[in-house]
């Protein structure tokens, strides 16, 4: 058994959170409250450390005042709690709203439409082996059915009818591969915690 | 009738139990199954493997935060472990706050499994010649585009606050340019988000380790070549464990092959579950 003290205080937090399992309990709570404040002390720690020291005072103390602009436009964040000044708050929002749809809208374009477009037409060089062909004729088909699947504006019926029944079955399979993984996922997590306790803390794992 | 709906009504702790149980007994008496690699982590693998080190260094993001650390450590340690023993540069950053104490244990252990063995200067890994630890940048997005022309200016200091431009490796890795490979490891939609703004604008190639939950997600992307291999899941850390392991006999525990016996076990406890749900369901229902 370890007798390292950050041990014991991370085993018997995992404990109290895992006692959720059986029914609500002040353990719980306080270890769920206690993450939340340790990780919001922790970010503080790192702002501090490495952003207003790194970028905002070292540059200051070397004669770089330019680093002044950028402070001023962020500290206008603060004047939201000042009702009189609150307005302020609405440059840097304007500048980081503004930066962010100018460079995100054609890059969200490219990579995730124009290129998964590309990705789903079948052309001649996919077909080279039967592998590589019949999983291309496949996702073909998934998207195609698919998209029908939510294709709303006209009613199900005939040639719709079946190609919507394609689309429910591969997004049925969608589902089942996505909860598949999810239970792996919450298992590993399991074992990652059971690990910590039986070997870290007990020593029963060698 | 009367066991299928009973079974049926089963308490859900008891179904807790059973599922602990498959879990903790095969880590204490662990076997060895077999390892078959899929072709995603093979191909990140590769992607490694062909990393100049002379001319590349490769990036490595840690995108995840405690909560997912069993799954995605182990992904961290096999890549480093890798990059390692190839002598290829390695750079660590990390994108939640979080991560930076991940990140930092990740490559602490690492070097020490390596300095431990190393016999000479040259053959250990050390800091600021070997890699370096960026550190955390307040805004992600003007940071990583900002690395396409300088990661000095991105990163004026390291983790430990090192002027970033004096370490001996960042006077030969500038930018994109000098990047082989980004790998973001992730519990979250990370993986796509460094496609959509460094792989489509700048054409790094960008691989991902992802938890299992969010790896369905990101098969599009493998699909159209814009990801570069992934490791999905613990399933894809131990096989990434196992191709390391096996090409550069790299020691070190390998957690993610020892969880795979406990991960095999409760997903029989679990198929075994829910195939006497459904059966239970459908008896009982015929009865109805």
């Amino acid at each position: 058994m370890s007798f390292d003290p950050w041990i014991w205080i991370g085993a018997l937090l995992t404990l109290a959170i895992f006692s959720f399992l059986y029914r609500e309990n002040p353990f719980y709570r306080f270890a769920e409250h206690l993450f939340v404040g340790v990780a919001n002390g922790y970010a503080i720690t790192v702002m501090w450390h490495l952003v207003l020291t790194t970028r905002v005072i070292t540059p200051l103390r070397g004669g770089n005042f330019i680093v002044i602009i950028p402070t001023l436009i962020g500290m206008l964040y603060f004047c939201r709690f000042m009702p009189r000044f609150a307005w302020l708050v609405r440059f840097p929002i304007a500048i980081a709203l503004g930066f962010s749809a100018g460079v995100s809208i054609p890059a969200v374009l490219q990579a995730s439409f124009i290129k998964q477009i590309q990705g789903t037409i079948v052309y001649p060089h996919t077909l080279v082996n039967w592998q590589q062909g019949l999983w291309a004729v496949i996702i073909l088909i998934g998207v195609i059915s698919t998209i029908f699947y939510f294709y709303f504006s006209r009613e199900h019926t005939g040639i719709l009818k079946p190609v919507s029944y394609i689309g429910i079955i591969f997004i049925m399979i969608g589902f089942g591969a996505s909860f598949g993984y999810t239970v792996m996922a919450r298992l590993s997590l399991l074992i990652g915690r059971f690990y910590f306790l039986f070997k870290d803390w007990l020593g029963i794992i060698k | 009738m009367k066991i299928w709906s009973s079974l049926l009504k089963i308490d859900r702790r008891i179904i807790y139990l059973a599922v602990a149980i498959s879990v903790l007994v095969p880590l204490i008496f662990p076997f060895s199954i077999p390892t078959n690699v899929m072709p995603p982590t093979q191909v990140l693998f590769n992607a490694v493997d062909n990393i100049d080190p002379d001319n590349q260094a490769m990036l490595i993001s840690v995108d995840y935060d405690p909560q997912t650390m069993p799954e995605l450590q182990p992904m961290l340690k096999a890549l480093l472990r890798h990059a390692f023993a190839r002598r290829l540069p390695v750079l660590v950053m990390s994108w939640p706050v979080q991560g930076l104490g991940l990140g930092k244990k990740g490559l602490d252990e690492v070097t020490a499994e390596f300095n431990r063995l190393a016999q000479t200067a040259e053959d250990s890994i050390i800091y600021g010649r070997d890699y370096v630890f960026l550190g955390w940048p307040p805004y992600w997005l003007a940071a990583v585009l900002r690395m396409g022309s300088d990661i000095g200016q991105a990163f004026p200091a390291d983790y430990y606050k090192n002027r970033t431009s004096a370490l001996e490796l960042m006077k030969r890795i500038k930018n994109y340019n000098d990047i082989g490979l980004i790998i973001s490891i992730a519990g979250s939609a990370a993986p796509q988000s460094w496609i959509t703004y460094v792989n489509t604008r700048f054409g790094v190639r960008v691989g991902a380790g992802s938890t299992a939950v969010s790896a369905p997600d990101f098969y599009p992307f493998l699909n159209t070549g814009q990801m570069t291999g992934m490791m999905a899941g613990l399933k894809g850390a131990s096989e990434y464990e196992h191709l390391v392991h096996t090409r550069y006999k790299t020691t070190g525990e390998m957690a993610a092959i020892r969880g795979m016996s406990s991960q095999s076990i409760a997903h029989l406890a679990i198929l075994v579950l829910v195939v006497i749900g459904n059966i239970g369901y459908f008896v009982t229902r015929r009865k109805q």
